[in-house]
């Protein structure tokens, strides 16, 4: 485990948010649930929200607020919020209006996610087929007055107890690795500046000073060395350090050499900053480079738009059609024949003999 | 103006996912059910959807593709299974399959009754307005 994920102990700063949100969440949802004398429905409805409020200040807290994260405010509130009325709703037709809701919104997060094509196919298969088929078996098999189906719930506080829980440790693990993630770009984002102050320093004897003596904890290339969680960097730091120690002080270019040397110090640094969160693939499997960057590009040589984010393709269609008909050509093909397969089975499933 | 970051997105996969979890095991009615299953799809597919924006790859977006196409079989064959299951206990709740159960487990038993059904208002009944007006007799053309 490059980042420690697993072996540090979590801090309060990493459990304490969770814990108010998920458990106002798990009283709501163990409210809501439909049973037969049911409790005002008003009590789970403000404590879900004011869960949803929690979750959205308490994890996807962000500094700016724009146009982008409103959307992305609204728009997954509204999905959670609906996700949870689908959930405890008694009646089965107003249960998949609330999924067509869910589905919408989750296409609205698409669109934020630049997958304006996976928009459209979700909105017209799901919205458009699916709920008419739904709504369509709702009618053939409705009942009249109060059932057992919609009225009572299979153990709703160990199923509430299982989600929540199941839940927690989904974000848990979640903020972990972000903050983790976070420490240590931010030490590595440190050391870069500190190094650039002293390349900028004139003399050789004042970066000897700043630098440390070699072998000394505190020296700038240790720093780096106990930084990296990787091997190969830790190793060209390494590298890096002994040709600085092997810079002949009384040479007249030697503080160019020096500087040669923290500048490669910087690129390493550089290169560990935009590796952190990437699992690479083993350098040999084949991909292709049909649907973006194939897994094996080095996340810094990705192009980036002007948020720091990669570069898109801007015909989407056009390239999922390429990835699709490239890349995944026997998927597609598989899909396919699963599609025929399972409408030779519905039929056969439910055809009437008379 | 900063993007938001990847985690964000994930966060509310998950609380999807969770969601969709807790109604598959808590509701009895069979269509509720595959709602609650379609709904964990969707969390699954914004996830994917954000390792796609985030890495600059549309991979991720073919998976949510595929997604789609297997959730529409599913669906399918889900719908055709459960108007069998309908005609033959005429109800939907999963309950009245119990019988499947595994050998040593207590079968689920509805102790608390239901609460009596909320009587419909009677509908309105509307007195004559004035005199019908007699009909003329039309012939027929056939």
């Amino acid at each position: 485990m490059p980042l420690g994920l697993f072996s540090a102990v979590p801090t309060a700063a990493e459990w304490l948010p969770l814990v108010l949100p998920l458990l106002l969440g798990g009283a709501a949802i163990y409210l809501l649930l439909p049973r037969p004398q049911a409790y005002p429905k008003s009590w789970g409805a403000c404590l879900g929200l004011l869960a949803v409020v929690l979750a959205g200040v308490l994890l996807t807290r962000s500094g700016t607020v724009s146009p982008e994260t409103l959307l992305f405010w609204s728009f997954s509130a509204l999905a959670i919020i609906s996700g949870a009325l689908l959930v405890t709703q008694h009646n089965p037709a107003r249960a998949a209006l609330a999924f067509s809701l869910v589905v919408l919104s989750t296409c609205g997060l698409f669109l934020l996610l630049a997958a304006p094509f996976l928009m459209a196919a979700t909105i017209i298969i799901y919205a458009g087929a699916i709920i008419v088929t739904f709504l369509f078996v709702i009618m053939l098999a409705s009942q009249s007055g109060l059932s057992d189906a919609d009225d009572r719930s299979r153990e709703p506080l160990l199923t509430t107890i299982t989600g929540f829980v199941l839940l927690g440790t989904l974000l848990f693990v979640l903020q972990h690795y972000h903050n983790r993630m976070n420490e240590t770009a931010q030490a590595i984002d440190r050391l870069i500046e500190q190094t650039q102050e002293v390349a900028a320093l004139n003399s050789v004897a004042a970066m000897d000073e700043e630098v440390g003596k070699p072998g000394d904890e505190e020296e700038l290339f240790n720093q780096f060395k106990k930084l990296f969680p990787w091997d190969d960097l830790r190793h060209k730091a390494e590298q890096v350090g002994r040709d600085w120690s092997g810079i002949n002080r009384n040479d007249a270019r030697a503080i160019e050499q020096s500087r040669v040397r923290l500048d490669e110090l910087i690129a390493l640094a550089k290169t560990a900053r935009h590796r952190l969160g990437w699992l690479p693939p083993a350098e040999d499997t084949p991909f292709s480079n049909l649907s973006g960057p194939p897994p094996t590009v080095e996340f810094e040589n990705v192009r980036r738009d002007g948020h720091g984010l990669p570069r898109m393709p801007a015909d989407n269609p056009a390239y999922l059609g390429r990835s699709l008909f490239g890349d995944f050509l026997l998927p597609v093909e598989l899909g396919g024949m699963l599609l025929l397969v399972a409408t030779v089975g519905a039929i056969a499933i439910a055809f009437r003999r008379s | 103006m900063t993007a938001l970051p990847l985690h964000h997105y994930l966060v509310v996969g998950a609380i999807l996912f969770a969601l969709g979890l807790i109604g598959f095991l808590a509701r009895r009615n069979l269509i509720i059910m595959f709602l609650c299953v379609e709904m964990m799809l969707q969390g699954v597919s914004i996830n994917l959807a954000a390792f796609a924006r985030y890495r600059g790859n549309l991979q991720g977006q073919a998976f949510i593709l595929f997604i789609v196409t297997v959730a529409a079989c599913e669906a399918a064959i889900a719908l055709a299974l459960i108007l069998m299951l309908f005609r033959r206990k005429q109800s939907l709740d999963v309950s009245k399959w119990q019988d499947l159960r595994e050998p040593g487990e207590e079968p689920t038993e509805d102790v608390e009754p239901l609460p009596p059904a909320p009587r419909e208002p009677p509908l309105p009944h509307l007195t004559p307005s004035g005199v019908e007006p007699e009909h003329r007799r039309e012939e027929s053309h056939v």
